[in-house]
């Protein structure tokens, strides 16, 4: 038995290689069966030696069929009827312990159809081993395989004669290698072999049987899918960095040929005779370039010019117009341009001015002495209209321009300023200061004579005629004084210097302006608080001229600063009448309002020239004064003005104020009352249970049970959720703190309802959108990065598929270098693109 | 792009410590502009979405890191700083001892404008500092050009003038009268009398909204849209006359203080207030805020300061302690009634409206050092104040925009229901049941029945008891998340269930 030891695992290979057998023989053809079974159906062309070699790779496959016990021996269920056992039945722990047992054996696998043959052997020497044990017929030990549905019995032993079933089935068959096998190691026995394998093949065109369908287009799938995948697995990176850039760039520039005549021209090529002919004179010519250009250019502008004259003669010759023509012709004749010429013409040129002259200033032509110029000037039209004005002005205009002397040094711009002025002025040939005073003297006498109330329109209305007299009063003062002056003026004499003008012209006024202020600012601050709302009228021709309330009884009068004093001259005076100087000449840093004083000198009667220079001289002093004034107002920093305000306030004393803060003590309890309130309304209480007399039992007589059940754990449960309400409030653990929680309804339209799509999580969705990513939140060189579209592409360019390119995995998307995903142009091109995109 | 490469990779170089310094004092400024931290990405399951997010991120980094850069080189002016040595304290430095020390320009600020005819003086500033608005109580009222001290218009309008405001430019300022109030534009002229207010005590502007806030004498709350001038609300504030009303500058927000010492913030698209402080026990006397919205000033006339966080709506600190204490004091000629003081933009200049006119003060740092010509600009041409204008009218924000925390508007809108507790809280809740339950003392029982191994017994008991009615969360949850999927897998048609998500 111990002879018997079997490792069928290495049965083929020894079989192959060395021809000592200790296993059981395996019949070539069953190894070529095996072998067809393992290998792929288009290795058919291999060897059989080369198959037989393989199977000694997969000679762990094969084992022996183990035989399970007969279904009916098994008693697994009823299926079979039941039959005697009448065989002589190893105890089921038995163990033979010379046999090893095949399990020992196995390496594992499961491919027992493949060992048949070997198994048959087996199977044989196991009967007959049990035979001899028990003197059983071998029939009873004959195990019944699937494979074998006829139960062969062989009735006699195995010989010469007697062949073996296998041999009957024509399995195990013997080949040339079994007769060649004894012969190895004999002289003619390469021979031999050689012979046969070239037999084989010739033999070999063996087409085996197609697997069946399914089987084959599985295999075939198998196959297919790894090379698929391979190929595709190559895409994975280009197309996972596509997807994951924040911008795909489609920019690039296409390139549409040449761009330029130049660049065109630059490649030309003469082929025909004549371009040829043009070629060699224009290289060989001796002409350059720059001159031609030159030549090109004067030629160019000459014709221009030649088109443009004729253009323009066309236009004139069209012209009909009999006078048009008249006056051209009158013009050139005329011209300086003719004049300058001929000396001939010049002098008769001359002459007729000279003529012209003389005769302007003859006659009275040009004068405004006609009918219609008188008309004007007495109705005073030429002053309302601008036309008449201007007509005026022109026929004046005229008058001095003929009556100028042709070509002489001696009168010049001055003189001339000096006529015009003559004129303007109606006629006054000389301007010593003393005529002057005397005629504005004249002038303000007038003004101060007529004050005429219009007694129609708008002027005729009450409140207008007050204003306008209070004007006049003001006008006819200020004239007055004015006439006052223009006496002093002329008792000094010219030579009076300005020095007096300086001082006195402020000196002089003081007193009557002292006595005209105060009442007329008691007036008006009578109608100031009182009743603003009649006296709103007069606000609007009253605003411009209110007068600094200035009692002489205030007490702020009283504490005047030096500065106040020092300008109290000014500001005292009604004659400066300056709008809106309700305390400015208080403080010295209002000296910068001077532009107000402007158009108070304006608002001065019209005709009147003499208030002038009295303005001027006010603002005199207040330059002066100003860096004084500025220094004082510093001072005035830390309060000289100590007793200044007429309200006095008196400070509570401590005790007085802790009584007024804790007068209200009740405040926080009221707070919490509000609190409380609030709450209720935000958070309703829930109600308790009652019981509803009538409801819930049959008569009154029945003892009433009390709330249900139902309805107390209801109300437990709502009380809980009511608890759980003013827990979760912002304002539970805030005493001193209402919030409230009410939705608006207004606003809600400013949230989403839904996530937009990508996100899934509120948390990364309001922190993503934490950043404002507009220009007004972000520096330029970011805003463009930050708001980029996903595809970026020029208009026109053809998006091409996208072409395979080796991409580093471990590679970050990036954003700062645009990929371009087109790239079928040199580099140079893809750099200038980038510059672009560097600029944008 | 390249030379942006260019710079990272210049900026991943070692630095020499100097630059090393900048830098930290870089990274402090860029997470300013990085407003708040990023969300944890870890959590995104959807790579595509975590990819995009991650480079949005590296965008922001990238601005803010821009920011900084610009914010430490390009700006150029610092904030002014009062230094003192020794025990000299900075509230003892008088506006003298100041003026000494500075320049002639800013030395300049320091005047007192007397006028002491027309009564207290309100003041109101425009959003850059150039122009200056005072009010008289008498009438008077007075339009000056800060920069070069002119007087551009002054008007009397003979009637009370409670208070005076500007609106979004120096074109125009609205004035609080006796009866109603008035617009009037810069020359002076009367363009709008807005009577449906009725006699208005206070009035602020709130220039994002374009809307004129007011409160009148009997409490009631305005607020009138100046561009197509319809009142957007009108609400009862119900707390009796107020005089103390200010804008929080960071959200719109209106806050009035009463005479029971509560503050009170509205919104115009609410009719009760947003919140109720109980601020101080006497009247509240003057609000403020903290131009980023998150720190108010209420002071009370039981003459105590209170600062407010109002994230938290807690006191951050009283008077005069830990990092709020005095910093600069300046008095006031004895007599003079303060009507208003209000800080210059852009300048470190504190106006005093009183009683005598006005004052200016010199406060170091009180001002914004570097203006921005975007937001407001005091050097304005005509042409860039024209289309800033244009520019503001198109910005304008619709007046429901305004809420305590604008931050959350393109959010997700806040669940009507009431949240459930979080994990944590409960937690919480849990932990202290059980320690009641450990804590609780056992009865002594009758010998026999006090064992000790029958005490610890009862004890694990209540525990236990105490443990049970307190459900255990995660089961809890992930059955919900079952029932979310099986829900959705039912609710798709069968050719679609097969890309039901599977939990």
């Amino acid at each position: 038995m111990g002879g018997l030891k079997r490792k069928s695992s290495s049965s083929a290979k020894a079989l192959a290689k060395s021809k000592k057998k200790k296993g059981p023989h395996l019949p070539n053809s069953i190894l070529k069966v095996i072998a067809n079974q393992k290998r792929p159906l288009n290795s058919d062309e291999e060897d059989d030696d080369d198959v037989i070699g393989s199977d000694d790779e997969h000679g762990g496959d094969l084992y022996e069929y183990e035989e399970g016990v007969p279904e009916e021996e098994s008693r697994k269920n009823n299926r079979y009827d039941r039959h005697d056992n009448y065989d002589y039945e190893l105890p089921e722990d038995f163990e033979d312990e010379n046999v090893e047992s095949e399990d020992d054996d196995d390496g594992g696998n499961s491919d027992n159809d493949e060992a048949e043959g070997d198994d048959d052997d087996d199977d044989d020497r196991h009967t007959r081993m049990l035979q001899s044990l028990t003197g059983m017929p071998s029939a009873a030990f004959e195990g019944e395989s699937k494979s074998k549905p006829v139960l062969f019995t062989e009735a006699y032993p195995e010989g010469e004669f007697n062949p073996t079933r296998d041999v009957l089935e024509g399995k195990n068959v013997l080949t040339e290698e079994d007769f060649l096998a004894p012969l190895e190691g004999t002289p003619g026995y390469q021979k031999t072999s050689k012979q046969i394998a070239r037999m084989r093949k010739d033999t070999k065109h063996v087409v085996h049987a197609p697997l069946p369908k399914p089987q084959r287009e599985r295999l075939e799938r198998k196959a297919v899918i790894g090379l698929v995948d391979e190929e595709f697995s190559k895409w994975v990176h280009l197309v996972k960095k596509n997807r994951e850039a924040p911008t795909v760039y489609f920019n690039q520039d296409v390139d549409l040929g040449y761009s330029t005549v130049g660049a065109i021209a630059s490649e030309f090529q003469p082929r025909t005779e004549f371009e040829k002919k043009m070629a060699s004179v224009l290289n060989d010519s001796e002409v350059s370039m720059e001159d031609h250009i030159k030549d090109h250019n004067h030629i160019a502008k000459m014709r221009s010019l030649l088109f443009r004259h004729e253009f323009k003669s066309k236009r004139i010759k069209k012209i009909k117009s009999k006078t048009y023509h008249r006056l051209k012709n009158k013009d050139l004749k005329n011209s300086s341009l003719g004049a300058l010429m001929d000396p001939e013409m010049a002098k008769e040129e001359a002459m007729r001015q000279e003529a012209k002259r003389v005769e302007e200033r003859m006659t009275l032509k040009h004068r405004n002495t006609g009918k219609w110029a008188k008309r004007m000037i007495s109705r005073g039209l030429n002053v309302k209209y601008d036309g008449p004005k201007a007509a005026i002005a022109e026929q004046l205009q005229m008058n001095a321009n003929l009556s100028r002397k042709m070509n002489s040094m001696r009168d010049g711009s001055s003189s001339d300023e000096s006529d015009d002025e003559e004129e303007f002025n109606d006629g006054s040939d000389e301007d010593t200061p003393s005529r002057l005073i005397a005629k504005a003297k004249e002038k303000t006498l007038k003004a101060l004579e007529d004050d005429e109330v219009p007694n129609a329109g708008l002027m005729s209305l009450p409140f207008m005629a007050r204003a306008m007299k209070k004007k006049n009063e003001e006008a006819n003062e200020e004239a007055k004084r004015a006439l006052e002056e223009y006496e002093e003026w002329e008792n000094s004499g010219g030579e009076n210097s300005k020095k007096t003008v300086n001082v006195s012209g402020r000196r002089v006024f003081g007193a009557t302006a002292k006595v005209e202020a105060p009442k007329e600012s008691r007036k008006d601050s009578d109608n100031f608080y009182d009743d603003s709302d009649s006296d709103n009228d007069m606000a609007g021709i009253e605003d411009n001229n209110i007068e600094p309330v200035r009692d002489n009884a205030s007490p702020a009068r009283n504490t005047i600063t030096e500065a106040e004093k020092f300008d109290d001259d000014v500001a005292g005076n009604p004659a400066s009448k300056t709008t809106f100087d309700v305390a400015m000449f208080a403080s010295g840093s209002w000296k910068k309002m001077t532009g107000s004083k402007n158009t108070e000198s304006k608002k001065a009667p019209k005709k009147t020239r003499a208030p002038i220079p009295q303005a001027q001289d006010k603002k005199g002093p207040r330059d002066e004064e100003s860096g004084d004034s500025e220094s004082e107002a510093e001072q005035m920093v830390d309060g000289v003005l100590t007793s200044a305000s007429k309200e006095t306030f008196e400070v509570p004393s401590q005790a007085e104020l802790i009584n007024r803060a804790f007068a209200g003590d009740d405040v926080l309890d009221e707070f919490e009352k509000d609190k409380e309130e609030v709450l209720n309304q935000e958070v309703p209480k829930p109600e308790k249970p009652v019981l509803v007399p009538g409801w819930g039992d049959w008569t009154n007589i029945q003892k009433k049970r009390g709330i249900s059940k139902q309805m107390v754990q209801k109300h437990e449960a709502e009380k809980k959720e009511w608890e759980q309400g003013l827990k979760t409030r912002k304002d539970a653990r805030l005493k001193h703190v209402i919030i409230s929680e009410k939705v608006d309804k207004k606003a809600e339209k400013l949230h989403t309802t839904t996530l937009p799509f990508p996100f899934t999580s509120k948390e990364v969705f309001e922190h993503s959108m934490r950043m404002p990513i507009g220009p007004e939140f972000n520096p330029s060189t970011i805003v463009g990065e930050l708001n980029r579209p996903e595809v970026v592409k020029k208009t026109g360019v053809i998006i091409k598929p996208v072409k395979f390119e080796e991409v580093n995995p471990n590679d970050e998307v990036d954003d700062e270098h645009p990929r371009n995903h087109q790239k079928q142009r040199p580099k140079k091109k893809t750099s200038r693109r980038q510059g672009k995109v560097k600029s944008k | 792009m390249e030379v942006a490469l260019e710079d990272n990779s210049l900026m991943d170089k070692v630095l020499p410590p100097d630059e090393q310094e900048i830098d930290v004092e870089l990274e402090a400024k860029e997470k300013k502009y990085l407003r708040g931290e990023g969300a944890n990405l870890e959590t995104l399951k959807d790579k595509k979405l975590k990819t995009q997010l991650a480079s949005r991120e590296k965008l922001y980094g990238k601005s803010a890191k821009a920011a900084a850069k610009i914010e430490k080189w390009l700006l150029p002016a610092s904030a002014g700083y009062l230094e003192t040595d020794g025990l000299e304290k900075t509230w003892r430095v008088k506006q003298t001892d100041i003026a000494k020390e500075v320049d002639i320009l800013s030395s300049r600020n320091q005047y007192d404008i007397v006028l002491p005819d027309f009564g207290p003086y309100k003041l109101d500033f425009t959003a850059s500092g150039r122009h200056m608005l005072a009010g008289g109580r008498k009438g008077h009222l007075a339009l000056v050009d800060m920069m070069s001290m002119n007087l551009i218009k002054e008007i009397q309008v003979r009637e009370t003038v409670r208070d005076v405001a500007f609106l979004h430019n120096d074109q125009f300022f609205a004035a609080a009268q006796k009866k109603y109030s008035y617009i009037y534009a810069r020359d002076g002229t009367e363009l709008h009398c807005l009577k449906e207010r009725g006699p208005v005590a206070r009035l602020r502007f709130l220039k994002n909204h374009f809307l004129l806030a007011s409160v009148n004498k009997i409490g009631q709350l305005h607020y009138q849209d100046v561009t197509y001038g319809d009142m957007v609300a009108s609400i009862r504030t119900g707390k009796g006359r107020t005089d103390v009303m200010e804008v929080n500058p960071y959200n719109g927000v209106v806050a009035l203080g009463h005479s029971g010492g509560t503050v009170t913030m509205w919104k115009p698209t609410s009719q009760a207030p947003l919140v109720q402080m109980q601020c101080h026990p006497g009247p509240v006397s003057s609000l403020a805020f903290h131009p980023n919205g998150h720190l108010m000033a209420t002071s009370g006339k039981e003459r105590k300061l209170k600062i407010w966080d109002l994230r938290k709506f807690e006191e951050v600190l009283g008077d005069s302690s830990g990092d709020y204490s005095r910093y600069m004091s300046h008095s006031m000629v004895k007599g003079y009634q303060i009507e208003k003081v209000m800080f210059r933009p852009y300048e470190d200049v504190l106006g005093i409206g009183h009683s005598m006119g006005w004052s200016s003060v010199l406060i170091p740092g009180s001002g914004e050092p570097n203006f921005d010509s975007w937001v407001a600009n005091p050097f304005e041409t005509t042409k860039q104040r024209r289309e800033k204008e244009v520019h503001l009218l198109l910005d304008k924000l619709p007046p429901e925009t305004i809420m305590l925390d604008p931050s959350k508007i393109g959010a997700m809108r806040p669940s009507r229901r009431k949240e459930r507790l979080t994990r944590g809280e409960i937690e919480a809740e849990k932990e202290v049941a059980v320690e009641a339950a450990k804590g609780v003392e056992l009865k002594k029982k009758t010998k026999g029945r006090n064992k000790p191994s029958k005490r610890t017994k009862k004890k694990k008991e209540l525990v236990e008891n105490a443990k049970r009615t307190f459900p255990e969360q995660e089961n809890s949850a992930a059955g919900k998340k079952r029932r979310i999927g099986e829900d959705a897998a039912a609710e798709l048609p069968a050719c679609l269930k097969r890309f039901a998500r599977k939990n």
